[in-house]
This record gives C-alpha cells, sequence and structure tokens, in this order.
C-alpha cells in the first residue's frame, strides 16, 4: 500500500512541477527551436507522468508525438486490447509494458526516453502507414536528428526475447541509452500461494511424521508441474468458442493440465477406495454397490482420458468404454 | 490343494515367470532389429561404439589414455578423462569372455543387444526391489511392468547403445540393495550397494541422483526419529566406500568434494556421525544434561557447517550448481544462458501426453501406490515415497528424466495393483474367519499383515506414551480399521475382469507405442508409399559411406554438432565439432561459418582445414529436422561468441518471419548455410520447386556458389556434402574465377 500512495504523491508533485514549469515557459518567445522542443517534452512529459508513465495515443496524437524536430526516443507500443480482437499476447504483454514505463517515471531524468501506446481501435491509420498487421508490437523512434535506420527493422522481436518486462527494459536501455530498472510490485496472491505452500508443505511432512498421511503429494504434483511451462489458460478457438485442449502432442494449457489432474485424482481416488475403502464397509449389499460404483467411475474415467488422449493424438488406436 | 504344494508351485513358477519377462522384455526391444538390421541408433551410441571399438582392438589401457586426435580438430579430445566408461567396459567384457568361450560374437551385436539384455536384468532387479516393500507377488508385477514400460523402453532398444542403457538397471539395483542394507543394517550390503554405485557412477551422469537420494532418506528417517544402527551402519559404509571408489573413475575425479551436487551426501555423513555420537553420550549423562548438551551442540554444528559451506562456496573451492543442473530448478535458466542446453530437445519440459504414452495406466495407478506406501510408512518406504516425489518433479522439468521416474512409478504401481488382486482374490473363508475373529476380539482389531507392521516400526523417542495408545480407542470406536471380505463374487468378479483387461490394455499400448515411436534407428527412415508398401531411406549410410570411401583418409569434414558423432562412426574422418559440446566457442565458430556469406566464411573454413562441408537438407522428402530449421540455433549460439558478425536479427523479414523464399533477407539469402541447402535444388524440378518442410515455393533462380563446390548429394537429397576450394592458382578471388570459367 505504501508504494502506490508513494506514487501517487511523486505523480502529483512532478505534475505540479511540470504544469508551473510549462506555464512559466509560454511566457518566453517561442521562436527558438529549442524551446518548443523544451515545451513539447515538457508537456508529453507531464502527459506521461499523469498516466503512469504510458502516453496513450491515437492516429492524430501519434502525428504530434512523432513530428519533427524531435529530441527524444520513443517506444511505440501498437496494440489491440479490445475483446473484439481476441489478442492474447496483447493482453499478456500490456501489464509489462505498463511496468517499465512506470520504472521510466522513477528515472532523474525523463527528457531523452518516452513510452506511447497506440491501441488499434483509435489508430488504424497508423497501423496502415506502417503496415503493421500483427499485434502487440513495439517500434523504437530515435530522436528526428539522429542518423538512423527505419524504426521498421528495429522492432522488438517477441519470439527472442520474450514477454518479460525486464527483457523490454533492457531492449529499450541498449537503445535509448537510458537506465530504467524493473520494479515488480510483490504480488500478494503469489506470496500467499508461496506461503501456503511452504505450510502445505511443513503440514505434509508433520503428516507423515505421525503416521496419519493419507495425502498422496504427487496427486498435487501434477497441477504444479503444468505451471513450471506457464502456459496460457485456455485459448479462443476459431468459432470464437474457448478450446481446452491443446493440439498437438508437446502443448497443453493450463486448464487442459487441471482437466487431467482431475481425472488423474478420480482415477487413483477409485482404485483407493477400491482397496482402502470397499473392504471396511460391513453391509454387503453396500459394499457391492460401491464396489461397482468405484470400478465404473474407473472405467469411465479412463475411457475419458484416453479419447482427450487421442484429441491430442490422433493415430492413437485404443478406446476402452467408447 | 494343500499350502505346501501351493509353496512348492510357486517356488517353480516365480523363476518360470521371471525368465519370461526378462524375454518379453528383450524381445520388445527388437522392433528395429526385425524391421532394419542390427545396427547402432541415433547419434551418441554411435561415440560410445567407435570408443569400444577401441577399447576392443587396443585394449584398457591404451583406451584410458586415449587422446582422439580425428574430434574436435585442431584441439583433440582426452577421451579417456571425459567419458563414462562403465558401457564400453562393460560391453567390450561380454565381448572378450565370449571370445575366450570360442563364442566368434562381432563387438557390433554386443553393443546393439547390450541394453535389451540388461533390461531383462532391470526387470529382475524391479522384482527384488518390490519384493522387499510388499511381496514377491507384487514384485512379479513390478518386474513385467518395468520390463515392457515405453519410458523405459524409450532409452533401451537394441541398437541404442547408450549410458541409459544399463544405467537404469544399476540404479535400480543399487536401490534394492541400499534398501535391503537400511533393513538388515548389514556392512555387506552397505558394501555392495556402494559397489554398484561406483559402477552406476562409471555408466551415467544420472549417478547423481542417487548421491542425492539416499542422503535424502537417510536424513528423512532422522528427522523422522527413526535413527538406528542399521542406518548408521549402512550409510557409513555406503558412503564412505561410494565416494572413494567413485573418485577413480577420471571424469569425476574430485567432484565428490568440490561440486555442491555431492554435498548432500557429506552432509548427511557428517550429521550421522554426530547423532551416533550424541547417542552414545546420552548413555552416559543424565537426560537433563544431555538436552542442554544437545541444544548447544546442534546450534554450534549447524552455524558452523553454513558459515564454512558458504565461505566454501564463495571462494570458489566448492563449485555452484552445473548449468544443466540449474535448468533442473530454474526452467528459464538454460533459455536465456546456455542456449546449446535449450537447443537440445530432450532437456525440455514434459507435457501430460509424454506421461501418459510412456506409463499409460500406471501413471494413476503410481499415486495409489505411493498412498499404500504411507500406509504403511517402514524405512523402505519411506524411501519411495521420497523418490517418487523428485523423480516426478525432475520428470516434470526435463523430458529425458522420465527415465527415472519409470521405475519408481512400475514399483509402486505394481504395490497397489497387487494389493487390489489381494483384496478381490482373497479366499472368502480364510476371510471370514480371520474377520470373525477379529469382531470377537475388537482390541486386535486390524488385519494380520498391518498389525505385524506396526509392531515391527520402531517408535519415535519422547513419544511413545501419547502415540501408541491412541489408534486403538480410534479404532475400536469407528470400526474404521476392521476390514471385511468381498462378500458378493460378483463384485469380485467385476473387478478382477476389469483389471485384467486392463492388463491387456497396458500390454498393447506398450507395444504400439514400442513399435510405433521407439523403435526407430533414426539413421535409417521408414516412410510409406502411396501404396502402403516400405519405402527405406538410408541417405545418411550411404553419404558417410561416400565420405569414408572418397576422401582423404585426414579429411577434415566440418558439419554442425548433431552429426560430428555419427560421421566420425561411419565415415572415419576428421570432424570439428560433435555431440560432446564441451567447446562452445568451436561450436559458435562452425555456426559463424555457416551463417555468414562466402566471403566472411571462406578464411574462416581455410584456418581450420576444412576440406568439406556436410549438411543435412530435408526439402526434397519433407525431413523436418533438417539445417535449415536447425540453422536458427546455429546462429543463436553463432551470436553468444560473435555478436558484432552474426545477428540474428537480420536473418527475420521486417514481419519477423523465417523465411526461405523469394521473401527471405538478404542477410539470410548470403548465408553459407542457405546457399548450400538450396543450390541446384530449383533445377531439380525445372525452376518449380516447393520446400517440403516450410511449405515455400522457392525462386526459379536458386543462389549461386564460388568458394565451395558440390561433391556429393545423396540419392533424397537429404545429405549434401561441398568440398571447400583451393585458393585460385592465378591469385584472383575465388568469385572473380568462378565468373571466369561461365
Amino acid at each position: 500500500m505504501g508504494f502506490s500512495t508513494r506514487t501517487l504523491f511523486l505523480t502529483v508533485t512532478l505534475a505540479l512541477i511540470a504544469f508551473l514549469a510549462s506555464s512559466s515557459f509560454t511566457v518566453d518567445a517561442q521562436s527558438n527551436v529549442a524551446d518548443v522542443l523544451q515545451k513539447k517534452i515538457t508537456s508529453l512529459q507531464a502527459k506521461a507522468v499523469k498516466n503512469k508513465g504510458v502516453i496513450e495515443l491515437d492516429s492524430l496524437a501519434f502525428d504530434e508525438v512523432m513530428a519533427k524536430p524531435r529530441n527524444y526516443s520513443m517506444a511505440i507500443l501498437f496494440t489491440a486490447i479490445g475483446p473484439e480482437y481476441q489478442c492474447v499476447p496483447c493482453l499478456n504483454f500490456d501489464p509489462e509494458f505498463k511496468l517499465v514505463a512506470s520504472g521510466w517515471s522513477k528515472l532523474p531524468d525523463k527528457t531523452k526516453m518516452l513510452f506511447g501506446s497506440l491501441d488499434f481501435k483509435v489508430g488504424q491509420a497508423v497501423f496502415q502507414k506502417f503496415g503493421m498487421n500483427s499485434a502487440p508490437s513495439v517500434l523504437f523512434f530515435p530522436p528526428s536528428d539522429s542518423i538512423s535506420s527505419n524504426p521498421l527493422s528495429d522492432r522488438y522481436d517477441f519470439s527472442r526475447n520474450g514477454f518479460t518486462a525486464e527483457s523490454f527494459a533492457n531492449w529499450v536501455n541498449a537503445r535509448a541509452g537510458t537506465d530504467i530498472k524493473v520494479r515488480r510490485p510483490i504480488d500478494i496472491v503469489a506470496l500467499a500461494v508461496k506461503v501456503l505452500g511452504v505450510f502445505a508443505l511443513i503440514g505434509t511432512i508433520y503428516l507423515i511424521y505421525t503416521k496419519a498421511g493419507k495425502l498422496s503429494s504427487s496427486k498435487y504434483l501434477w497441477s504444479a508441474l503444468s505451471m513450471i511451462r506457464n502456459p496460457p489458460y485456455t485459448i479462443q478457438g476459431r468459432d470464437g468458442r474457448p478450446g481446452f485442449i491443446a493440439q498437438g502432442f508437446q502443448n497443453q494449457f493450463g486448464l487442459e493440465t487441471q482437466i487431467v489432474a482431475v481425472l488423474y485424482a478420480i482415477l487413483t481416488g477409485s482404485v483407493i477406495s477400491l482397496i482402502g475403502v470397499v473392504p471396511k464397509i460391513e453391509n454387503p449389499t453396500m459394499q457391492r454397490m460401491a464396489v461397482w460404483v468405484s470400478m465404473g467411475l474407473f472405467a469411465f474415467m479412463f475411457s475419458v482420458l484416453i479419447q482427450i488422449f487421442r484429441v491430442k493424438n490422433p493415430s492413437y488406436p485404443f478406446t476402452l468404454m467408447f | 490343494m494343500s499350502t505346501e504344494s501351493t509353496s512348492t508351485v510357486a517356488k517353480v513358477l516365480k523363476p518360470t515367470i521371471l525368465i519370461l519377462i526378462a524375454i518379453v522384455a528383450i524381445a520388445s526391444r527388437l522392433f528395429s532389429i526385425i524391421r532394419f538390421e542390427s545396427v547402432i541408433h541415433e547419434f551418441d551410441p554411435w561415440f560410445n561404439y567407435r570408443t569400444t571399438q577401441h577399447l576392443v582392438k587396443n585394449g584398457f589401457y591404451d583406451f584410458w589414455n586415449w587422446f582422439d586426435e580425428k574430434s574436435w580438430y585442431p584441439l583433440g579430445r582426452v577421451v579417456g578423462g571425459t567419458v563414462y566408461p562403465g558401457i564400453m567396459v562393460t560391453s567390450a567384457l561380454i565381448h572378450n569372455v565370449l571370445h575366450f568361450f570360442n563364442f566368434p560374437v562381432d563387438i557390433r551385436n554386443v553393443c546393439v543387444f547390450l541394453a535389451p539384455m540388461f533390461s531383462g536384468l532391470t526387470a529382475f532387479s524391479a522384482y527384488l526391489l518390490t519384493k522387499e516393500l510388499k511381496d514377491s507377488s507384487a514384485g512379479l508385477l513390478a518386474a513385467a511392468f518395468l520390463g515392457v514400460a515405453p519410458g523405459y523402453i524409450s532409452r533401451s532398444v537394441a541398437g541404442s547403445y547408450d549410458n541409459e542403457g544399463i544405467a537404469i538397471f544399476l540404479l535400480v539395483f543399487t536401490f534394492y540393495l541400499w534398501i535391503k542394507a537400511v533393513k538388515t543394517g548389514s556392512a555387506f550390503f552397505g558394501l555392495m550397494t556402494a559397489l554398484f554405485y561406483f559402477y552406476m557412477v562409471s555408466a551415467w551422469g544420472g549417478y547423481v541422483f542417487i548421491t542425492n537420494l539416499v542422503p535424502l532418506h537417510a536424513f528423512t528417517l532422522v528427522l523422522m526419529g527413526r535413527f538406528s544402527n542399521r542406518l548408521y551402519v549402512s550409510y557409513s559404509t555406503f558412503y564412505a566406500v561410494g565416494t572413494l571408489l567413485s573418485m577413480q573413475i577420471p571424469f569425476v575425479g574430485f567432484q565428490p568434494t568440490r561440486t555442491s551436487e555431492h554435498m548432500a551426501a557429506l552432509g548427511v555423513f557428517g550429521l550421522l556421525q554426530l547423532y551416533a555420537f550424541a547417542e552414545l553420550v546420552r548413555g552416559y549423562v543424565s537426560p537433563k544434561q544431555f538436552k542442554t548438551l544437545l541444544k548447544g551442540g546442534i546450534a554450534s554444528v549447524a552455524i558452523v557447517s553454513v558459515v564454512i559451506l558458504t565461505l566454501l562456496s564463495l571462494t570458489g573451492v566448492v563449485a555452484p550448481f552445473t548449468g544443466r543442473f540449474y535448468s533442473l530448478y530454474d526452467t528459464g535458466y538454460a533459455k536465456i544462458h546456455i542456449p546449446i542446453i535449450a537447443s537440445v530437445s530432450e532437456h525440455q519440459p514434459t507435457a501430460w501426453t509424454s506421461f501418459f504414452f510412456d506409463l499409460q495406466m500406471l501413471i494413476f495407478l503410481f499415486p495409489a501406490g505411493v498412498y499404500l506406501c504411507f500406509k504403511e510408512l517402514k524405512d523402505e518406504h519411506v524411501f519411495i515415497i521420497l523418490y517418487s516425489v523428485f523423480a516426478s518433479y525432475f520428470a516434470g522439468v526435463m523430458v529425458r528424466l522420465m527415465l527415472t521416474l519409470t521405475p519408481v512409478v512400475c514399483v509402486s504401481a505394481a504395490i497397489a495393483y497387487s494389493t487390489l488382486l489381494d483384496t478381490y482374490l482373497e479366499k472368502s473363508d480364510h476371510v471370514l474367519a480371520s474377520s470373525l475373529r477379529d469382531a470377537a476380539a475388537p482390541s486386535d482389531t486390524s488385519d494380520s499383515k498391518a498389525s505385524g507392521s506396526s509392531s515391527k516400526k520402531p517408535i519415535p523417542k519422547g513419544k511413545t506414551p501419547e502415540t501408541e495408545p491412541k489408534p486403538q480407542p480410534k479404532s475400536s470406536a469407528t470400526g474404521e480399521k476392521k476390514r471385511f471380505p468381498i462378500f458378493n463374487w460378483d463384485s469380485r468378479l467385476v473387478v478382477i475382469l476389469q483389471l485384467t483387461w486392463f492388463l491387456f490394455m497396458f500390454a498393447w499400448h506398450c507395444t504400439y507405442v514400442t513399435s510405433g515411436s521407439y523403435s526407430s534407428p533414426s539413421i535409417v527412415l521408414a516412410s510409406r508409399n502411396q501404396d502402403g508398401s516400405q519405402m527405406i531411406i538410408d541417405d545418411f549410410r550411404e553419404a558417410y559411406y561416400w565420405l569414408r570411401k572418397n576422401t582423404k583418409e585426414d579429411a577434415k569434414v566440418m558439419s554442425w554438432w548433431d552429426y560430428g558423432y555419427q560421421m566420425a562412426g561411419m565415415a572415419n574422418i576428421t570432424t570439428l565439432v560433435d555431440n560432446n559440446t564441451w567447446n562452445n566457442t568451436h561450436i559458435a565458430t562452425v555456426g559463424k561459418a555457416m551463417a555468414t556469406s562466402e566471403e566472411v566464411a571462406y578464411p574462416l573454413l581455410r584456418r581450420h582445414d576444412v576440406d568439406y562441408i556436410l549438411i543435412i537438407f530435408g526439402a526434397v522428402i519433407g525431413y523436418s529436422g533438417d539445417d535449415i530449421n536447425k540453422f536458427l540455433w546455429m546462429i543463436r549460439i553463432a551470436e553468444g561468441v560473435y555478436p558484432n558478425e552474426v545477428k540474428e536479427a537480420n536473418f527475420f523479414t521486417s514481419r519477423g518471419e523465417y523465411k526461405v523464399d523469394h521473401d527471405a533477407t538478404l542477410t539470410m539469402k548470403n548465408s553459407l548455410m542457405y546457399k548450400m541447402s538450396y543450390y541446384r535444388f530449383a533445377d531439380l524440378y525445372g525452376g518449380n520447386a516447393v520446400d517440403h518442410v516450410r511449405g515455400a515455393r522457392m525462386p526459379s533462380e536458386g543462389p549461386s556458389l564460388s568458394v565451395l563446390e558440390e561433391a556429393y548429394s545423396s540419392e533424397h537429397f537429404l545429405v549434401r556434402i561441398y568440398k571447400v576450394k583451393q585458393p585460385d592458382n592465378l591469385g584472383r578471388n575465388l568469385k572473380d574465377a568462378t565468373a571466369f570459367d561461365k
């Protein structure tokens, strides 16, 4: 909490300073190019600071920002956040981009470099102008007086550098000569999960210790395992329905992992019930029912599992019940 | 049948079943030999095969001191000091024994059949291990499971002459000996554990798994208050002898005293000594004094050891964890820091399909077996629980480590399965009698096995008065522990029939997977023609044979490192880089030569005395594992060392795509790899060529070459060999000379 109040305070102060500065400069002579530039960067900076470091652009604002001469570099994110575009990577990268931009707002000298973001909804003209047909992408525009290559050839390569803020910050720093540091806010949920995990581990050890261990830890391991790869949870299919099962043998989604984990849990559970629960039932009729239910569940879930496997590997020849 | 005759029958049946299991295990690994021929597969086995040949031909000492000048030209490689010699020595030994008895078996056949033979032994050791955990019927099931489980077959088919082939046997057998040692507390079994541990160290880098799992087991037992003299004797024997022996392998050397991977074993060794000492002291002082002593002792020892370990790590005496080890904990590590590790597909994380594919129904019987281990929880069951937890984690992180998971899955699935069978096959009158007895005497509730185990269990110190009486009132109050027979014959029947059916399915699945996915030699490819007949694509051997017959004996052939071992083994020529990948800079240099233009690459080739370049090109038959697809890794690795001369970004079009057709970037089109791959490719189809791997329509005008000339292209263009031209006689540069000749 202290973190955000401090940011707020900083923002307000900076905005105030920027406002005062810009108003005092209006009185001065405007013919001076340096002053124009100074004014421009100051107002942009104020705009950026207000919005945690990112200047939201549309086609008009883009041209304004890009207008020559300019003495600052600019990293512009071309994105499509709206749900109608179904751009999962855009949604993934957005917070990371903002993280880097907020790292920028901690810099002592903010005049070298600015961050802008342009959504397809309001910036179609610019997308067309640059021949962009995929999002997200980030272009780096150096100052107008520098001898530089076409910004199109210097785009941030997601497949190589990845989606993390850290690598993006490195990319920006290498180009703009800035020293932006990424400070991730503490993720309370993740922290809680970790703390809980430690407690669960201690609890498990305690359970083993007291021999009351009925937890089969490996069952839970499955769900943990899938998280290693950090996969997308689900993905929108072509027809707009969410897809649960990733096509292809080596891919899997978060939800798919959970489905499979539940299947495994049920299968293991029915085996355990056949071994551990059924022989403890005194009533023969009840016992018979328990056996049939467990075994039925076992066979049914096994068939479901095989079916799911066949989605992934269509040439698999075996089936159980269906 | 009387019990006596039953046991006689069982005595005959068990060995018979075990032998049959071994035969099945061996037989199911022979698909590739029947379909193709008795050849060594893949990549690494070719190196092992070549060194084994050297060992058989020149004897052990020569092998030990072998400096191989034919690889890593011009650096060479000290083979004796950089291999795990276990597999080579094993097959040389078998070969020599056979020859001593005048069986003239070729060393190639020994090598090809080594892994299947050892899989029979693995099944046997799984039997032994499981017998220690439950009983011999579970043991037989475990042997059968492990004999045919695809997770293990994947690394041990005939021809797959690799370390893992014998290492899994050693892993399981060492664990069996360890459990036996802990159970009996005999120094003999501790010693045997150490000896087989030594064999394992000599055979596979995965010995680190044992080095960490056994101490972890000992440590957990101590934490659970189960320290005993048995544990002390077995662990101390194992650690002292095992560590000394393992240091005799040159490749391991002083690692056991210096690297962090081995520190846990040392730490537990020290801990056990302290603990034993404390136990000794306890016998001589009053409990109150002892408590104070203990507190002070533990605190000071812990602080001192942490400080020492930190200091040693910081000063660099104890090496930090190696890169491959890091990538086990942080899956992102390899991707960022070491492209060569990330580029190997078997170091990738595992998808759930692989688990199902490799283990089928075992994968969900496995947790049930672990659950049963929790219920028993004797010392050996703790071991299986630890083994399963860690192996599951590692298998999830790296596909390759599925191999270490498979044995424990088979063992604990067999425990679950045989418990199921026990429950539903138990003779009803026998059970009825016992349950009646139970009902008559409610204080002695649990069935004979459970009560027997609980009384045998060492009682945790200090807990005796609270814990012991607790279970009994609980069980008699709720009737929880009371077990009844299965009353109805139909419920017995449905369970038994279904289980049997699942076994059938498991066997089919395993055979299907083995035959379909794990029996390809990968140096010979098979495909189906449209009429269903088989087409064998034997381009690799064709090209290697060409090299063998048509080049000077000391010809240097450059290729990407994947093919280094095969070229050395089959073509017997000098290679620049191979699958050993010990020198990243050298590999990057090769990558640079491939990724740069002819003008840049030519001096580099000349400086490395390269005579020929060999590339794999799959566009004609659609072989997707070719060099153009691996090209990105070459560029990445080269960029890591030569960031100014090779830039990955230049190989992507402005839209960020990796293209080989009209849209390919200039850098791409000028790169040596691109030129070699598509040289005269368009001419094959009269200018209308389509790359079948990347689905790209190629320009009708192909690239031209001036510093290389085509020397050989195999039948399906899969392998292409280029000869590096000598400098021009008249001192022109080669580009002008080629232009003039045209």
